[in-house]
């Protein structure tokens, strides 16, 4: 039974798609899309599914996560529909669907939300900073002695753990979802060997490079790569000491190169999505959602905060190094609690595990078609 | 006492209608056409609706009743360039270009042999070329040539071996002024210039071409002689396919619908499979709206194996650079598959652009947001496809209508 919600539409127009009841079906968005193929077919189907209110068979859909947002359907789209954005609403709307905390639909619906939620992250960290921070010396650069590593650490294990966990967890429900009645049956083993395509997108978004415009792939890889970068050096320092330490390694030390390009990378990137935004000239960057500027805005002055401290502790400045290192975790935080598990940071999961679940899906079905011609033989001997 | 007379600017079916119509009830009528002769985009078509006619059928009889009345002038090669006054007493300037040819013609074609200058040839939309001297077509009226003056080098050929001497190069333009009661403007339509979209590859492309060029390809007084060729080698085509809605129904282009194209495709099907049986027709289409009792010639068509109806609108058109072979992609909405198919020829089923779309009339009309006439001055009417996009049996009517508002307009004074 196909359950139909006449209010989908609607719905959805909070998610940022307000154009889909302009479609009028004619398909020159699927037929131009470069992504697509006879088995996942986007966007014209999904505007018509939104049309017909067919919210149940979008949640268990795995389509959203194909789509890379080239642009191109957008382009020539004869009822100026902008069948790109619906897309993009689709994967916010599935994310609110696949957290099971119900933040994510908040942080999406409401601005006051958004609001209150970053500003209670942003303060309250300040707030923990400065009344669990050490001393603050003023002769030299002493960062760890203002931010004992043994606390910033462990808080900051304590917290990624969390945010993983949450994360997860709504992976998993997005497998339940997407994977449905076919996860039935795969055994382990095909688990197993498919990690391969997780592991590959993850790491290198390949699929974005089906896309006609190459330059984007590279833009985001930068923002990625930068963050894996950084992302990897704060978990390895309670080892390395590169950062959270009284004494500076010299400039060549491969730990700071490797800081100076996390921070460039993502710096670079980060402000001219910025522009983008701003400027509207691709196609990608004509509509924003305020969660895509509330993900930029700290996104830019997490990255920035964290280039500050360091100039400042090059400097030889102890106070503007620690006041800049408080203001940098402040926009840590609210950077990777809401938009890691609830929004849209969250797809650095979501869309190498829908490719993940697309090959389970295949081998589900090839078993099951290789299961019908044994039974068929067996009928036929 | 106010004039009686009516002037009818635009010589296509819409305009002669209105003119005919009105003489014959006995009001002195003026006929200025911008081309060298009458019948408009008719005269360029091969067959028409309703009933399917070849257009020299229809227009025959309307220059004979031309012919037989002496209260019809018409004047071609003219344009109007003011007018002024109001109802029941409008001046109307106009200029005539010279044809370089005069009254004497008597279209024996020696001219022709003996010019050295090519054009392209607009009545077939640029298919093939003519002389500098050239006759419209086989069915011109008046049939009398006409010299491009812009391709003309004036070499004297044509005026020394004229028999009759009826080439005259030294032709100036002239300016006259008509005082009339009413007006009647019919200026008509020009095909959506399908260049505009660029995803098509109108213009870049030599094997796409667009609905009217394919109404030449199809007549037997066409470059081809009704022979259906591809542009590029002079191949008869064995798959063609039919782009519906090129620039139609499309906030970029032309938000409407024409309300013809689909028929007219669905009817160039039909000349492509007379002339190939075996030949492979697809019709890309967001609807098929084939209005009223034409329903019937939809159901018809649809039913021959050999054409394909796919819903879906065509998304982009790709050329192989060696075979000049296209290649169109589309969503098949009702088999599920991307459809990515080789063909000879592309027909783009470009709609209705009103002639008042470009440049607006010099005289005072009222338009829409796409340059249709909507109205006018009192003792200004519009008639055909210059009011909304119709077919010719509808231009008729609407012609006949005109006509009775300018009359009324003229009576009432």
């Amino acid at each position: 039974m196909v359950t139909v919600n006449p209010h989908f539409a609607k719905k959805l127009q909070k998610f940022g798609a307000k154009t889909a009841s302009e479609c009028f079906s004619c398909g020159t968005c699927t037929a131009v899309c470069p992504l697509v193929t006879d088995e996942a077919q986007f966007p014209r189907r999904f505007m018509r599914y939104v049309q017909l209110g067919l919210e149940e068979k979008i949640k268990h859909s795995i389509e959203p996560w194909l789509c890379y947002y080239c642009g191109d359907c957008q382009k020539n789209c004869p009822r100026k529909a902008d069948p790109g954005e619906l897309m993009m609403s689709l994967r916010r709307y599935l994310t609110s669907v696949y957290d099971w905390t119900g933040l994510s639909r908040k942080l999406y619906t409401s601005m006051a939300w958004k609001v209150l939620s970053v500003g209670l992250l942003f303060f309250a960290t300040l707030a923990v900073v400065y009344s669990f921070s050490g001393e603050m010396v003023t002769e030299r650069v002493e960062l760890e002695t203002f931010a004992p590593a043994h606390i910033v650490h462990s808080v900051g294990y304590v917290f990624g753990a969390v945010l993983a966990f949450l994360l997860l967890s709504n992976v998993y429900r997005m497998y339940r979802f997407v994977m449905g009645p076919y996860a039935a049956g795969i055994p382990l083993s095909v688990y197993i060997q498919e990690l391969g395509t997780l592991i590959v997108h993850f790491a290198t978004q390949a699929r974005m490079r089906l896309c006609t415009n190459k330059s984007r792939w590279l833009r985001h890889f930068l923002i990625m790569s930068g963050y894996f970068v950084a992302f990897m050096l704060v978990n390895i320092d309670v080892v390395t000491r590169w950062s959270l330490t009284n004494e500076p390694p010299m400039w060549w030390h491969p730990g700071k190169l490797l800081w100076s390009y996390a921070s460039i990378a993502m710096l670079y990137a980060t402000t001219e999505a910025i522009i983008g935004r701003l400027s509207k000239k691709e196609p990608i960057h004509q509509y924003s959602h305020s969660t895509d500027w509330m993900f930029l805005i700290l996104l830019w002055f997490t990255v920035f905060t964290g280039l500050l401290m360091r100039i400042f502790m090059e400097l030889g400045m102890p106070l503007p190094t620690y006041h800049t290192f408080a203001l940098h975790l402040a926009f840590t935080v609210p950077l990777l609690g809401l938009e890691v598990p609830f929004t849209k940071w969250s797809h650095l999961a979501y869309r190498p595990f829908a490719l993940y679940f697309l090959r389970l899906r295949e081998r589900a079905l090839e078993m099951q078609r290789s299961k019908g011609e044994i039974s068929q033989v067996g009928v036929s001997g | 006492m106010g004039n009686k007379s009516i002037l009818v600017v635009g010589g296509g079916i819409s305009g002669l209608t209105a003119a005919i119509e009105a003489s014959e009830v006995g009001y002195e009528v003026f006929i200025i056409e911008k081309n060298p002769y009458l019948g408009g985009r008719v005269a360029q078509m091969n067959q028409y609706f309703p009933k399917l006619c070849p257009p020299n059928c229809g227009l025959e009889i309307n220059f004979r009743r031309i012919k037989s009345n002496p209260r019809i002038r018409f004047l071609t090669l003219a344009e109007v360039t003011g007018v002024s006054g109001q109802e029941g007493d409008f001046e109307v300037k106009v200029k005539i270009h010279p044809r370089y040819v005069n009254e004497n013609c008597t279209a024996c074609g020696k001219c022709v042999e003996v010019c050295p200058e090519e054009r392209k040839n607009t009545f077939n939309y640029g298919l093939d070329k003519t002389r500098a001297i050239y006759l419209p077509h086989l069915f011109a009226f008046p049939m009398k040539y006409v010299i491009d003056a812009a391709a003309c080098s004036k070499c004297n050929k044509c005026v020394e071996v004229c028999p009759v001497n009826a080439v005259d190069l030294n032709m100036e333009p002239k300016e006259m002024t008509l005082r009339v009661g009413s007006i009647i403007w019919a200026t008509g339509w020009n095909p959506y210039d399908a260049s505009r979209i660029g995803y098509y590859g109108f213009g870049q492309y030599q094997n796409v071409i667009n609905n009217v060029m394919l109404e030449r390809l199809a007549a037997s007084n066409g470059p081809t002689q009704g022979k259906i060729l591809r542009p590029s080698d002079g191949k008869p085509v064995e798959r063609v396919a039919f782009v519906q809605c090129a620039g139609s129904r499309d906030e970029n282009h032309l938000p409407y619908c024409s309300g013809v194209c689909c028929l007219a495709s669905l009817k160039q099907a039909t000349y492509v499979l007379e002339r190939n049986p075996d030949a492979q027709v697809y019709i890309y289409f967001i609807d098929i709206r084939a209005l009223g009792k034409f329903e019937d010639f939809y159901a018809k068509v649809k039913d021959n194996a050999n054409i394909h109806l796919i819903k879906g609108k065509a998304g982009d058109i790709t050329e192989d650079p060696a075979t000049k072979d296209l290649i169109v992609v589309v969503e098949d909405q009702e088999t599920q598959k991307l459809m990515k198919e080789k063909f000879d020829l592309v027909v783009l089923a470009t709609g209705m652009a009103p002639a008042t779309r470009e440049v607006k009339a010099p005289a005072d009309l009222v338009y829409d947001e796409n340059g249709f006439v909507v109205g006018g001055a009192p003792g200004i009417y519009s008639a055909g496809c210059v009011s909304r996009p119709m077919d010719v049996a509808s231009c008729v009517e609407d012609a006949t209508a005109a006509a009775l508002k300018a009359i009324q307009s003229t009576v009432g004074r």
